[in-house]
């Protein structure tokens, strides 16, 4: 007899299945009294409670922007495997937690809700609020004011070459962030008048030797000398509220903290941070990772919670926080071999196709931002993102519906909030979102089966809901194959015959044999001339509730075993 | 007949499925707080890596700027003293922002393994008048002890390479008005004492030239040096140009003690076009050189205020001032294509010639060289620079250089 662990790799063929079949029969036994049911009582969980325990313990981290970047350029952290997202509910939506909250996904929002985003108040006047300490990162040029109330804000400048690029950048940015459902601070446009501008006489900034030292006026006319000044003398500037509660530093896109006992999706494995790619593409996010997010911690001794929020738009929508933004940005990882090999062998002759973009330059506030040559599956952040890598199509199209749920309106009213003053501005960028919102929605709503929101009910009629056809970017659908069964919460499995059954409009009736059922799964193929991923089944499983009625208690999604998504991002 | 091993293993199937009946959750938000609270029981501290650690060290101490290059107070001073000196290390002082953030001072002194050694010191008012003027006075010293020497002319030979030494001081002052930020023009008067001898070397220059015949060899003078230039410079970006061009032409004029035996002017023109395509990422690159001598009646111009060509900037091809005469010509085209962000590639072509005569300043005779290399910087710079030079009479070069060509 062998002592030898590597032993079992050497069992033969038959002792190898006589082991499986013992356990599965084990595990089979054990099924009627140990496993868990399908649906708990619960289901679908509708918000994640993870601020159930104290974090009170959490230490705050901090972010080494070259170790970021050689990190994910170079090691690749975080888990791969091509899994379904780990933090959704059993309807296969975003639960609300720390990290999200269901807006323009879960409800209509009105415009106003839209265009105010985070923000609390209708303006902001800055004058005389004193400086009380340096801008302590980031390129952008600022400094930081209390305002009478005690609250700390941020004020940042545009760029003297692109006025009012940075700045709307950011309002932009957080208020389509925001009511995609993220966390974002608040952020107001406003002036500032150089001769309000007071340093508190406890101010602080760290001078060109390193060394901390007392504030004085002429740090502050400096940064002004960096600074966009408008034709009547005052600085237009973004000033964004601290957040509530303690920083602590910053999420990463991959593992968990581990000192928050809250966190427990490894966070590549996070649907909002993976549909994160579908919106950073939108507006061009290039800088979408996890050094620009913030991690706050909230709440009272004993009840302490961290809230993760998405941090710093200002190089977005072509805009590059100081300068027009790079043209390579959400085309070409910073480095990124095969293009690069190809150009330095063909001696330059090998041309990447996204330096023939033509940029609209009519306005200095306006950076590099355009739709024609935009492609949401080829676009790429400025460095790899273990999140971003392990989208697959579920979560694409996850993101897209929420991408598809900003209206034209929409769009032009969040653009307003920019305040641009150069004529075509506003509307270069709007147009530009659209065009680019179009070709999100186009290429990640079509990508696996659309049906959305399915419902059943007390008379026994599904109502199917297909997400691409009511976004417009998918001619109706032929028709709808169905096959529906009973199914035994306790073992996860359908039981008894199959009925089946084929409709050409998104309505179909419950076979009468299964109107008893306390729980049903239909499983749905859309077929679409064109589309062959509508042909994967989405199936949804109701509930009998005690009125008769029925409740979607659980949808899954398959997606192809080849995701373009994933590849893309490779 | 199954084995223990195999036996144990088909136990312990179904052991979790026992353990979990005992413990199952009723409900989901159940299941997640227990997934929290199992958590809770072995949390630790976010811990960074060495690597990590000290990246971060790194930027938010800002330690590469602060001891290397910082803004204010003491640092190592390090680079080149000049071409072929050898790498040189010292120490430097500046204190930018004195007197109402109006006067910059600035000192180094460094020295080479070659025993080259460099000291430098300056007082700077570069924001006058809104930044458009500017004033310095400035003092510098140096030795360099191993300077190359092929003889004067175009048809120096190859073989005749020997050593001088040249130790120098100039104390002077500039000024500069910019009326446009592309045009800057301005004067310098300085006080020039050069001393050029035999090297310490067993290649010195007395051991193959007659230095009785080398003009300014040994002599015991100074000069003051007037200079006049108008500098015309829409390069973008400035300090790594892919558009727009510098068109820079300067007259100098060196006046010795020697009752004007080595008195000359010297005319230049010296002419860069960037010429760009594909949105700036593949550039041609245009110098050009012309540098005329003049001395005047009955005077030369010592050999080492000649101009030369050969070395790592002009005629890559070539052993640093392999050419020296009165009049120099130099010609170099670049095609630089960007590979990825901040690593550009480039292939070159340079011609030039020195004469002694304008009429022989033309395009016959050119010596040649072409070649290839890499570009390591950024829109603030080339911060080094790798090539091979070839096809030249003086044969193959690799060059290793930080800072960029033109």
């Amino acid at each position: 007899m062998s002592s030898d662990p590597s032993h079992i790799l050497r069992a033969s063929r038959t002792e190898r299945f006589a082991v499986a079949a013992a356990c599965l029969g084990l595990i089979t036994t054990a099924t009627g009294f140990g496993v868990s049911p399908r649906f708990y009582p619960d289901d679908p969980l509708l918000v994640d409670d993870d601020r159930a325990l104290d974090a009170g313990g959490v230490r705050p981290i901090e972010g080494s922007n070259g170790y970021d970047f050689a990190e994910h350029t170079f090691f690749k952290p975080g888990d791969r495997r091509n899994v379904q997202a780990m933090n959704v509910n059993t309807i296969d939506e975003v639960p609300n937690s720390s990290w999200f909250t269901n807006r323009i996904g879960a409800h209509s929002m009105t415009l106003d809700e839209i265009v105010r985003g985070p923000n609390q108040l209708a303006s902001l006047d800055i004058d005389g609020w004193p400086i009380v300490q340096e801008k302590s990162s980031g390129i952008t040029p600022g400094y930081r004011v209390r305002s009478p109330e005690g609250r700390l804000y941020q004020i940042k400048f545009d760029p003297p070459e692109h006025p009012e690029m940075g700045s709307a950048a950011e309002v932009i940015g957080a208020a389509i962030y925001h009511a995609l459902g993220y966390n974002v601070v608040q952020g107001y446009i406003t002036t500032i008048d150089p001769a309000a501008i007071v340093v508190d006489p406890k101010a602080t900034t760290v001078d060109l030797a390193g060394r901390r030292r007392p504030m004085r006026r002429s740090d502050v006319d400096r940064i002004l000398s960096r600074a966009a000044r408008q034709a009547d003398g005052r600085y237009r500037v973004l000033a964004s509220r601290f957040a509530d509660g303690r920083p602590v530093g910053y999420f990463k896109y991959y593992g968990t903290r581990p000192d928050d006992p809250n966190d427990i999706h490894p966070h590549e494995h996070r649907r909002e941070l993976r549909a994160n790619r579908v919106f950073a593409a939108w507006i061009n996010h290039d800088d979408s990772r996890g050094i620009n997010s913030l991690d706050m911690l909230e709440g009272e001794k004993g009840r302490h919670a961290i809230k993760h929020y998405m941090f710093d738009f200002g190089s977005t929508l072509g805009s590059g926080s100081t300068v027009a933004q790079v043209p390579r940005a959400g085309n070409e990882y910073i480095l990124e071999w095969s293009p690069a090999l190809k150009t330095l062998f063909s001696l330059g002759f090998y041309v990447r196709p996204w330096i023939k973009a033509e940029y609209w330059e009519e306005a200095k506030a306006v950076g590099r931002f355009e739709a024609e040559r935009f492609d949401p599956v080829g676009w790429r952040p400025e460095y790899p993102n273990p999140a971003f890598d392990n989208m697959r199509a579920d979560d694409a199209f996850w993101g897209a519906r929420l991408v598809a749920g900003f209206s034209d309106e929409a769009v032009r009213a969040i653009v307003a909030k920019a305040r641009y003053s150069e004529p075509g501005a506003a509307e270069h960028v709007a147009k530009t979102l659209i065009a680019r919102r179009d070709k999100v929605v186009r290429a990640w709503l079509t990508g696996v089966n659309p049906i959305v929101s399915p419902t059943l009910d007390r008379d026994g009629t599904l109502t199917l809901e297909n997400a691409a056809y009511r976004a417009g970017v998918a001619a109706g659908p032929l028709a709808y194959a169905l096959e529906w069964s009973s199914f035994d919460n306790a073992t996860g499995n359908t039981v008894g015959e199959t009925v089946s059954g084929r409709v050409t409009e998104p309505r179909a009736a419950l076979p009468e044999r299964l109107r008893t059922s306390p729980f049903l799964a239909v499983t749905i193929r859309t077929e679409h001339p064109g589309l062959v991923a509508w042909q994967l089944p989405v199936t949804a499983y109701f509930r009998r509730e005690d009125e008769g009625g029925w409740k979607l208690v659980g949808l899954t999604r398959s997606v192809a075993p080849h995701d373009t998504g994933r590849e893309a991002a490779r | 007949m199954f084995r223990v091993p195999l036996l144990i293993i088909s136990l312990a199937c179904l052991l979790p499925a026992h353990a979990g009946a005992q413990e199952e959750p009723d409900t989901r938000a159940e299941e997640a707080r227990e997934a929290r609270e199992a958590k809770s029981a072995s949390l630790s501290p976010p811990r960074p890596g060495r690597l990590e650690r000290a990246l971060l060290a790194l930027e938010n101490g800002r330690l590469f700027e602060r001891i290397l290059n910082p803004a204010e107070g003491f640092y190592p001073k390090m680079g080149n003293v000049t071409t072929g000196g050898g790498f040189a290390v010292g120490p430097g002082y500046r204190r930018p922002g004195l007197f109402g953030e109006r006067v910059d001072i600035s000192a180094f002194a460094m020295g080479s393994m070659k025993q080259y050694w460099l000291a430098d010191a300056r007082v700077t008012l570069p924001r006058l008048a809104d930044g458009r003027l500017f004033a310095e006075a400035f003092a510098r010293a140096s030795d360099y002890t191993q300077e190359e020497f092929f003889g004067l002319g175009p048809a120096s030979d190859r073989s005749d390479a020997s050593f001088y030494a040249l130790r120098n001081t100039e104390i002077g002052a500039s000024g500069a008005v910019r009326p446009f930020p592309w045009l800057s023009l301005g004067t310098t008067v300085s006080r020039v004492t050069p001393d050029a001898r035999s090297a310490d070397h067993q290649r010195s220059i007395d051991r193959f030239f007659d230095t009785s015949a080398l003009p300014g060899f040994d002599i015991d003078t100074h000069f003051i040096r007037t200079r006049a230039f108008a500098d015309l410079n829409y390069r973008e970006p400035r300090l790594n140009p892919r558009t727009g061009g510098r068109y820079l032409l300067s007259v100098d004029h060196y006046n010795d003690t020697l009752d004007g035996r080595y008195a000359f002017n010297r005319y230049e023109a010296d002419l860069q076009q960037y010429i760009s395509f594909l949105k700036n990422r593949r550039v041609i690159a245009l110098h050009g050189l012309v540098s005329v001598g003049d001395p005047h009646t009955g005077a030369d111009i010592p050999f080492f205020l000649q101009r030369t060509l050969g070395g790592p900037d002009d005629l890559r091809g070539f052993r640093r001032f392999r050419f020296r005469d009165r009049h120099a010509l130099l010609l170099q085209a670049e095609y630089r294509w960007e590979i990825f962000t901040a690593v550009d590639g480039a292939i070159f072509y340079d011609a030039g010639k020195v004469a002694s005569s304008t009429r022989d300043l033309d395009l016959s005779d050119l010596e040649s060289d072409y070649g290839i290399g890499f570009r390591f910087g950024t829109i603030n710079g080339v911060f080094l620079r790798i090539e091979g030079a070839f096809g030249s009479s003086g044969g193959k070069h690799f060059i290793f250089r930080f800072g960029h060509v033109f």
